[in-house]
């Protein structure tokens, strides 16, 4: 692709620093290099960020992961940068790899921070912090927008997708925790157990948030539910951030570096 | 330059040591701890121990009668906790009036209650650890703490649980392995999604010019072996979810959502009213650092009652005569003799005007002088009365607080 295009021709007043090909898919190539890592680098701190405001102890802990508001609130902070950035890299670049990569970016940053704040400062067991797993929804959103070209069916496909599977795409990281125990004379769930014994001074068990909400119309099939209502929220919050992202194409400095 | 990074990891732990002495407890409002909970009798069982070793702590509190109303109270939802700088310990049992607390609850206003919080150590340090208790929209009301040595080896630290299913179970590294297997694959698999793009490279400049030049033809950029690809990775992802519900369902096939609720505490008998006490005045004189309290004192009893501690912001002002009391370690707020009482002791049978000086620099040292500045000047604090027998009676009092520059 990039040898079909031609060096830029000089303009009278200026001097290329490309003299052929080679040298312009060298250049083009050192600026990848040089982009990409930067813009990893950006995705790690504005992804974290905004998800550890939004989510926050949601993700943190393992005794937060409860049926009604987890797999809902996840995915509508979680879709915020695949939509805003899945227009730009599709529509500037035509590469469908926004909600992939700035997945895997928050994924490297959440593991960094538990291992270096939770485990190694403050002492929590990493199997009590250890973040969820995302990766998949983001390949699903690349996916359909790579097939269907199109930011409705992204939006409508992709978008209940992401609501729709947080809870199943997590549930084998998740199972293991949620077996009974007993602890003088309450059942509890073996992360609740954890959440108990290992000390959260500014957490007390009143701050979670377990199950709190009226949506129990179809009696025990709470999970469902919720994910189903997450992914329908999810399409119109997906479009809302592709809006925002064709916002941001349409922003004049980008107009001028075309 | 080794000097220099010998220096800043020099500072830096002492930074980190200075913040597990710290719990905050003079930060906050002075009214906070003087009208919210008043806590007493707190004991440890020990105060050196190894990693495993158990240690408990117990003791009393009364939320105050004298509540602030611009503050949520502590009878709409609470909840026990201890603090300690992260899980130095690990909690194993903590019950209020003999009821687990594992659950949030509610405490009534001038009830009294007893709690205890067991607990095992689990990193080797010195800790300043504290009885607290959450509130629902007020935030930590923090007990008086006690220092704890813990000595030993962390490696050495164990913590077993047993499932209902019968299976024992490891706290500290349970489910972490499939944890780490399962965001390994669903990692792996995304990065070589990146790196099929990537592999492209050079991909940002010349697929930026090549979609401005093709305009409304830019799907012609992906090709065949692109859709082909984005297809086999759907179906791949979508195959592994639900592959991977179906396993951990198989594998798990009894679990519960996590639990929650709240129980409620019967309060403590507190037995016959032995005295009743009523303040009169309060007034704080900042230069002395001296607090004056003039109260109507009731003595219902059949002995005659004299004061021997005022208790106030879990600081102790001590009047020697009646019942010396000595520091626990060097951090416990305790003033040795610094209660002077005029007009008692009180028969039985009488009631008259006490006035009592709770005259001590902690009041400085504690932070407690800024008192002055909150938004309702009211001030309780904990009287502990002592029959001729010994036999203690408590009683609070509190009310609005004078400040006396001069």
């Amino acid at each position: 692709m990039a040898e079909d295009s031609a060096p830029p021709p000089a303009s009278p007043s200026t001097q290329s620093g490309v003299a052929n090909l080679a040298e312009q898919r060298r250049a083009y190539i050192q600026f990848d290099m040089l982009v990409i890592p930067l813009i990893v680098l950006l995705f790690m701190g504005i992804f974290s960020f905004h998800f550890a405001l939004l989510v926050g102890d949601w993700d943190y802990w393992v005794d937060w992961r409860d049926r009604r508001w987890w797999p809902l609130v996840t995915p509508l902070c979680l879709a915020v940068l695949p939509g805003v950035f899945g227009y730009l890299l599709w529509e500037r670049l035509r590469l469908p790899l926004a909600g992939t990569l700035t997945i895997l970016c928050l994924t490297v940053a959440s593991w960094i921070s538990r291992y270096l704040n939770f485990y190694l400062f403050a002492d929590f067991p990493m199997n009590m912090v250890w973040p969820s797993t995302y990766v998949a929804l983001g390949l699903i959103f690349d996916c359909i927008l790579l097939l269907s070209r199109s930011f409705f069916w992204t939006g409508l496909a992709g978008g209940f997708l992401f609501g729709l599977l947080v809870y199943p795409l997590n549930w084998p990281l998740l199972a293991p925790y949620m077996v009974p125990v007993e602890l003088h004379g309450t059942m509890l769930t073996v992360a609740d157990l954890q959440g108990y014994e290992y000390v959260r001074t500014a957490i007390p068990e009143y701050v979670r948030k377990i199950e709190q909400s009226t949506l129990r119309t179809f009696g025990e099939a709470v999970t469902p539910l919720t994910a189903v209502f997450a992914g329908f929220v999810n399409i119109l919050n997906t479009w809302l951030w592709m809006w925002v992202g064709y916002l941001g194409a349409k922003a004049v400095w980008i107009r001028k570096i075309t | 330059m080794s000097a220099v990074l010998r220096w800043l990891v020099a500072m830096g732990l002492a930074l980190v040591a200075s913040a597990v002495g710290a719990h905050g407890e003079k930060a906050q409002m002075p009214q906070l701890r003087m009208s919210t909970v008043h806590w007493f009798d707190l004991e440890v069982s020990t105060t050196k121990l190894s990693v495993n070793d158990e240690i408990v702590v117990r003791g009393r509190f009364m939320p105050s009668m004298h509540w602030p109303h611009h503050v949520e109270s502590i009878e709409d939802t609470a909840f026990l906790n201890i603090g300690v700088p992260g899980p130095a310990f690990v909690r194993l049992e903590s019950r209020v009036n003999g009821v687990p607390m594992i659950r949030s609850t509610r405490f009534f206003r001038g009830e009294t209650y007893e709690f205890m919080i067991r607990m095992k150590a689990r990193k080797p340090g010195r800790y300043h650890v504290h009885p607290l208790i959450n509130v629902k929209g007020t935030g930590p009301i923090i007990g008086p703490g006690r220092w704890i040595e813990v000595g030993g080896d962390p490696a050495a630290f164990e913590l077993k649980a047993k499932t209902l299913l019968g299976r024992e179970i490891d706290l500290e590294s349970y489910g972490f392995a499939n944890v780490l297997g399962w965001s390994a694959f669903w990692f792996l698999l995304g990065l070589s999604w990146f790196v099929y793009w990537l592999w492209k490279c050079p991909i940002v400049i010349p697929r930026f010019k090549q979609r401005d030049e093709l305009g409304v033809d830019a799907d012609r950029m992906i090709t065949r072996t692109d859709r082909r690809t984005g297809l086999i990775y759907l179906a791949v992802t979508l195959c592994a979810i639900v592959g991977g519900y179906q396993y951990a369902q198989a594998s798990y096939p009894i679990t519960t959502p996590l639990q929650t609720g709240r129980v409620d505490v019967p309060p403590a008998d507190p037995g016959p009213r032995v005295v009743t006490a009523t303040m009169v005045e309060a007034r704080y004189r900042i230069p002395g650092r001296s607090f004056r309290i003039e109260m109507e004192v009731t003595n219902h009893g059949d002995k005659a009652l004299s004061i021997g501690e005022m208790a106030a912001g879990n600081l102790r002002f001590i009047n020697a005569a009646v019942k010396p009391v000595q520091p626990a370690d060097e951090d416990d707020l305790v003033a040795v003799d610094s209660l002077r009482v005029e007009n008692a002791p009180i028969p039985p049978g009488e009631t008259r005007t006490v006035v009592i000086y709770a005259d001590d620099a902690l009041w400085e040292t504690q932070r407690m002088t800024t008192m002055i500045k909150s938004p309702d000047a009211n001030v309780a604090a904990l009287l502990f009365f002592y029959d001729t027998d010994g036999r203690r009676h408590h009683v609070e009092i509190g009310g609005p607080m004078i400040p006396v520059f001069g």
